[in-house]
Formats: structure tokens, sequence, C-alpha cells
């Protein structure tokens, strides 16, 4: 989230969307998430769904086979589709982590802390109409509100803990080996493999929590705001009246006729 | 290969006399070399070589000390298979002090020890079972009227080689487990400044530290380590990659009580709590009492004996997971954390029916032509 309007460099729209017209009557069409984000993000959802699932197995085997060994290989699929959902989300991970240094003003890494006082009032009003459900005093934002910014870096964190430490323990089958000599380290921080484990256990129950609570706003917030935020993550922006005044915002930053203005 | 105890291996004779003068068949004594290269990962081709080295060796000497321990490591290490290990230090290597397998006693052994690490002064290997005490100025475990750490930092001085021989050298093993009231802790955290080589295990296997003596005499040095010390030979491998039931664990067939049908039918221990998945160990190849069998293999789930703290680290035995306090019970981490899903799930129902609730109520209160609508007011009002 960016704290100041006056000084913000122009919004970068690609060439592949430039030439749609961005301003219908009262409204303007911002364009917010980069199509790598997007992509990244749908990637993710399908990744984490297979690893919480596969790893749910991985941890306790709900299910067993029986009959002869020869003719099965129950967990030796789990483990091969949470292994290839892991290089996956890996692959996501790296451009996420890309587009934070080339992404615009929403997608760089400054905007994942949003840590300034005003941000951090902002995350208490948020929080109190949440419970007060005075909704008029939530204050609007065009991008993530600090709340909800806070909750994603949050899952950022959380994804790459699950990234080393599941690395962490693919890396035992091959003692000095690529993944062993990468992340070897961690073990011995933690307090050994056990404790490796654990950790890669437990976080995964923050999966289901953020992604309940994390659906429930987002379309809690288009039905009651009608913000059209959901859609935002498809298309990578939404519309916004000349009317509403945003925290991390100014229309008249906005060039009237973006696609006629040189892009970049 | 057997080697009677009645001809001790005499000071300045080569092990091939000494082997001869005992009556060791030249055949069984290749056989051993042949087993031994086997097990140091250098293949049977190897086996000229290492018996041409072994044959060679002067009398080395050997000083064992036994410190906070219970004697478990002696007796696995007796249990090699051949040369017993008694047989491979008392005769082939000769040990000059060993506190639980030496005949003197008292001031005598004192002595003899004393003697032999004068006379062998940056020579001699010394193997150490045992942790040593720190807490009350080590007075929890003392020899011949002196701490066991100032036995130890004597021997050590003049020693080629440390073999810290089972869990307790190395890690101090169940001594050294919460709450530590001993302040137990291994050779390595004491000596700094000479080559150790960590026999894990509690206890560790005897062919193990019968194939690192050999090595040490066959090549002058102790065999690479990894990470935590262990000889890369025994420890290179988890156990769970090298186990017997991994081709259930693959299929997914588990053991889920000790006495059920996967029990009978050797399927995988995972869900008894084995550690094999976090435990390096030669235990599934070299296994026990000579390759009678292993604790996998006898229906055990593996308690991860071989890795650093394992008394801390690896229990509870019979969990996959260790335990998560604070909750009052101890709860697995499942219990909690859908428990938190549900309440999140719960959550999110209450929040959804108060904001259906309130939308309902401000719609009713604004009953204009209007209202449901969304106005540039309406939406900016939220
Ligand atoms: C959202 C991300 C992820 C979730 C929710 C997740 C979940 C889990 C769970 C619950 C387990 C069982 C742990 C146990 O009780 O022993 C597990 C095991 C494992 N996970 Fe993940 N995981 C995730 C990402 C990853 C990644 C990125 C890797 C990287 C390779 C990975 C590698 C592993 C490995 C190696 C195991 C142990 C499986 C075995 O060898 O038996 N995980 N995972
Ligand atoms: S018994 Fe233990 S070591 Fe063997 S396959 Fe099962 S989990 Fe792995």
């Amino acid at each position: 989230m960016t704290p100041a309007t006056e000084s913000r460099p122009r919004r970068e729209i690609p060439w592949f969307e430039a030439r749609v017209p961005r301003v219908h009557g009262d409204f303007t069409w911002v364009y917010l998430w980069g199509a790598p984000l997007r992509v990244m993000h749908w990637v993710s959802v399908f990744s984490i769904i297979t690893l919480v699932v596969t790893g749910l197995y991985i941890g306790q085997p709900y299910f067993m086979a029986g009959g002869e060994a020869s003719s099965h290989f129950l967990m030796g699929r789990f483990r091969f589709a949470h292994f290839l959902a892991a290089a996956i989300i890996v692959m996501a991970a790296i451009v996420r982590v890309y587009w934070l240094f080339v992404g615009n003003v929403y997608e760089r890494w400054p905007a994942l802390f949003p840590v300034t006082p005003r941000n951090l009032r902002n995350v208490w009003l948020v929080l109190k109409s949440y419970f007060t459900m005075r909704l008029e005093k939530q204050p609007h934002f065009v991008g993530h509100n600090p709340l909800a910014q806070l909750a994603y870096t949050t899952i950022y964190f959380v994804t790459a803990a699950m990234i080393v430490t599941g690395f962490s323990m693919y890396g035992q089958a091959a003692p000095g080996g690529f993944f062993d000599t990468i992340f070897g380290w961690l073990p011995p921080l933690v307090g050994g493999l056990q404790r490796v484990r654990l950790i890669h256990h437990t976080l995964l129950w923050v999966y289901p929590m953020f992604v309940l609570i994390h659906v429930y706003l987002a379309i809690r917030a288009d039905s009651v705001e009608h913000a059209g935020g959901v859609s935002s993550i498809l298309t990578g922006g939404r519309f916004v009246s000349s009317h509403d005044t945003f925290e991390d915002f100014n229309i008249h930053d906005q060039p009237s006729e973006p696609w006629k203005s040189k892009h970049h | 290969m057997f080697v009677r105890n009645a001809e001790p291996w005499m000071d300045g004779s080569s092990l091939g006399e000494h082997l001869e003068e005992t009556g060791v068949s030249r055949r069984s004594f290749l056989e051993f070399c042949t087993e031994m290269a086997v097990i140091l990962g250098l293949g049977s081709a190897a086996a000229p070589s290492v018996a041409k080295a072994l044959e060679s060796q002067a009398r080395p000497t050997v000083i064992w000390l036994e410190m906070q321990e219970c004697t478990g490591c002696v007796e696995s290490t007796l249990r090699t298979e051949a040369p017993t290990i008694g047989n491979l230090l008392l005769d082939v290597v000769s040990l000059d002090y060993s506190e639980t397998l030496m005949a003197a006693a008292g001031h005598a052994a004192e002595k003899a020890k004393a003697d032999a690490m004068a006379k062998n002064k940056g020579k001699y290997v010394l193997v150490v079972t045992g942790s040593v005490p720190t807490k009350e100025d080590g007075m929890y475990c003392t020899v011949a009227g002196r701490t066991i750490r100032q036995h130890l930092e004597e021997a050590a001085e003049g020693a080629a080689a440390i073999i810290a021989l089972g869990a307790c050298a190395h890690w101090g093993s169940v001594q050294a487990a919460r709450p530590n009231p001993t302040g137990a802790v291994g050779v390595r955290d004491i000596i700094k400044n000479k080559p150790i080589v960590n026999i894990a295990g509690c206890p560790p296997i005897g062919d193990v530290v019968t194939a690192t003596v050999v090595h040490f005499l066959t090549f002058g040095r102790l065999p690479a380590v990894d990470r935590e010390g262990r000889p890369l030979f025994a420890y290179g491998n988890r156990i769970h990659d090298q186990c017997s039931r991994r081709a259930h664990f693959d299929a997914g067939q588990y053991v889920e009580s000790f006495d059920d049908e996967g029990a009978r039918k050797g399927w995988c221990l995972y869900e008894m709590g084995c550690k094999g998945p976090a435990t390096y160990s030669p235990c599934p190849i070299v296994q026990w009492n000579q390759r009678t069998n292993w604790p996998i293999g006898a229906g055990h789930p593996c308690i991860g004996c071989t890795e650093p703290y394992f008394w801390d680290t690896m229990a509870p035995f019979y969990n996959r997971l260790p335990n998560v306090s604070g909750f009052g019970v101890e709860h697995r981490i499942d219990t909690i954390g859908a428990s938190l899903a549900v309440g999140a799930a719960a959550g999110v129902a209450a929040h959804a029916t108060m904001t259906v609730m309130h939308q309902i109520r401000r719609r009713k209160a604004h009953q204009t032509p209007d209202s449901g609508s969304t106005s540039g007011e309406e939406r900016n009002n939220g």
C-alpha cells in the first residue's frame, strides 16, 4: 500500500490492454494487478490445494491399500503429487519475487509492508469496521486495505517457510545432494529433523484458515461495497467512481485517456 | 574369524605375525578383510589392500575410557561378528585400558593406563563411551579420586584420534535429556583440538566400530564423516530409504496397532511413530547380533537413536510428530489445527450472518425507489 498519493508514478498499462477505453462517464478503470501476478495467484491456488490435500495424507494416511504391496503405489502417488505441486509453487514464488521488483506500485515489495503510522491507523479502522459493521467508517482502498495486505504478506512468508522446510525434508533422501546442501542448515537450527517436520505440518493449518477468511472477505467486500475486487484478480483491474475517495489512489493522477498516452 | 584370547599380541610383532602365532588361517583373515572392505564401502576388490595394510601393522595402543554410561556400548561392540570386538580390540588391536574388559584393577589399572599413555604419546587411539557431567565440578562421575573430565582431558592430550562411541559420548544421550540434572555433555564439547569420530547409536552396531578401527589402521586416519561427525560409510543413508518395509510405505500399507493384521503382514511402521524417515543409520543393512535382525525387522518402530539428542528430539517414540505442549493436555497438532480451522469457519459464518442482517436493516431504513442500486453515494457509504 502506498501512503502518499501525490507523487505517485504513472500506472503502467501493458500494451495488450492499453487500447481498451478506460473512462466510462464517471468511472475509470484502474489497472492493479499485472498478468504475472494474476497467473501466479491462480497457479498458487491449485498447487496449495494439492499440497494441503496430499500433505494431510502424508501426515496421516487416512486410508490404506489391501493386498500385495507390489500392486499399489498409494503413498507414492500422494508424495509425487505433493512434490510436483511443490515444484510448481516454487516457480510461482520465483515469478512473484521477480515481480516484487518490476511490478507496479501495488505489486512492488514496499507494498508488502504497510507499516507507516497512517497505514497502521487504517489497519485499526478496518478492524473496527469489521467488528462493528460500521461500513461507512471504513477507509477505502483501490488495492488491498492494509489489514488484508498484512494477511497476504503473512501468507507469502508462511509459503516461504513451507518451501524451506519442505525442501529440507526432501533433501534428506540424498545427503550431500543439491537440496540437502542448500537447505541442510535448517534442521540443526530448529532442533532436529522432527522439529522441521512439525513446523511443516503445523503451518499447513494456516492455509485452510486463510482461504476461508480471504475468500469470505473478498466476496463480502464485493457484495457490500460493490468494489469489483473479485474480478480484479481475473481482469487485472476495477472501475472506480470519481466520486469516491481512496487512501491509496487519486483519480486525478490518472491520465484521462491513458490509452492515448505513451505507456510506461 | 575367531581369535583365541590365549595369545596376547606382543609389542614389536606385526599383526600378520601375531595371527600366524595364534593359528588364524589366511582364508578367514581374508574373509574378515573382505567383509570390512565391503562395510567401509571400498568394495570387495579392496580386500587384498586392506589385508596388506592390516598385516604389517604393529600393535597399536587403545585406551578405552568409560564415563557416565550404562556399558551397553561395550556389550554391543562385543557382539561384532568376526572377529568379535573383544577379539579385535583385546588381541588384534589390544586394549591397554578398559574398565569393563581389563583384568587389572585399582592402582595397577591406573598405572597401566598412565604407562601406556606416556609410552605412546601422540599415537594411541582413545575410545570414549559415556558423557561428561559438568555440574558441581563434575563430581557426578569420578574414577580413582578424580573427575572423569580430568581423565578425559588427560587422555585426549596424547591421543592421535578419538572415537566417541555411542550417543552419550557425542550428545550426552539419556543423561543429557531434559532436564539434564548432571549437566552431561559429549566429548566434543570438552575436547576441541583432536579429530573425533562419532559412532552414533544407543548403542551403535559393533561392526561399525570394528570397521572404523580397521579404517584407521588401514589408512592411518579416521573415515570421512557427515555433518554430525558420523562416518559416511555407515551413516550415509536414511533408514527409511534402505528399509525392508519401504515397499509397504509406498504402497500405503501401515501397521495401526502392534497386534493388527498389518503387523502380522510386516507392513510399514510409519503410523506407529517410526523415526526411520529422520534417521541415518546402517541398521537395515548391517543389522544386529551377527546379522540376526534389527528393530524394524522385528516389528518395532525406529526410535532414531543415531540422531542428535534423540531422547528429546525423537520423543514421543510412538508418535510420528513431537507433542505440542502448552494446550493443557498434550494434543496432536492436527487436533489443534482442525479446531482452529473450524473456529475460523464458525467465525466467518457468524460474521457473514451479521453482515447480511446489517445490510437488510440498512436497506429497510433506506426504503426509497432507488434502494438496492449502486448509486455513487450508496457505494461510497458501503
Ligand atoms: C502449501 C504448502 C505445503 C503444505 C500445506 C504441505 C503440507 C505437508 C504436510 C502436512 C506434510 C506431512 C508432514 C508430516 O506429518 O510428516 C508434508 C510432508 C512433506 N512435504 Fe509438504 N507441504 C507444502 C509444501 C511443500 C513444499 C514446497 C515442499 C518441497 C519439496 C514439500 C515437501 C514435503 C516433504 C518432503 C514432505 C515429507 C514427505 C515424505 O517424505 O514422507 N512440501 N507436507
Ligand atoms: S518402517 Fe519406518 S523406516 Fe521402514 S518404511 Fe516404514 S516408516 Fe520408513
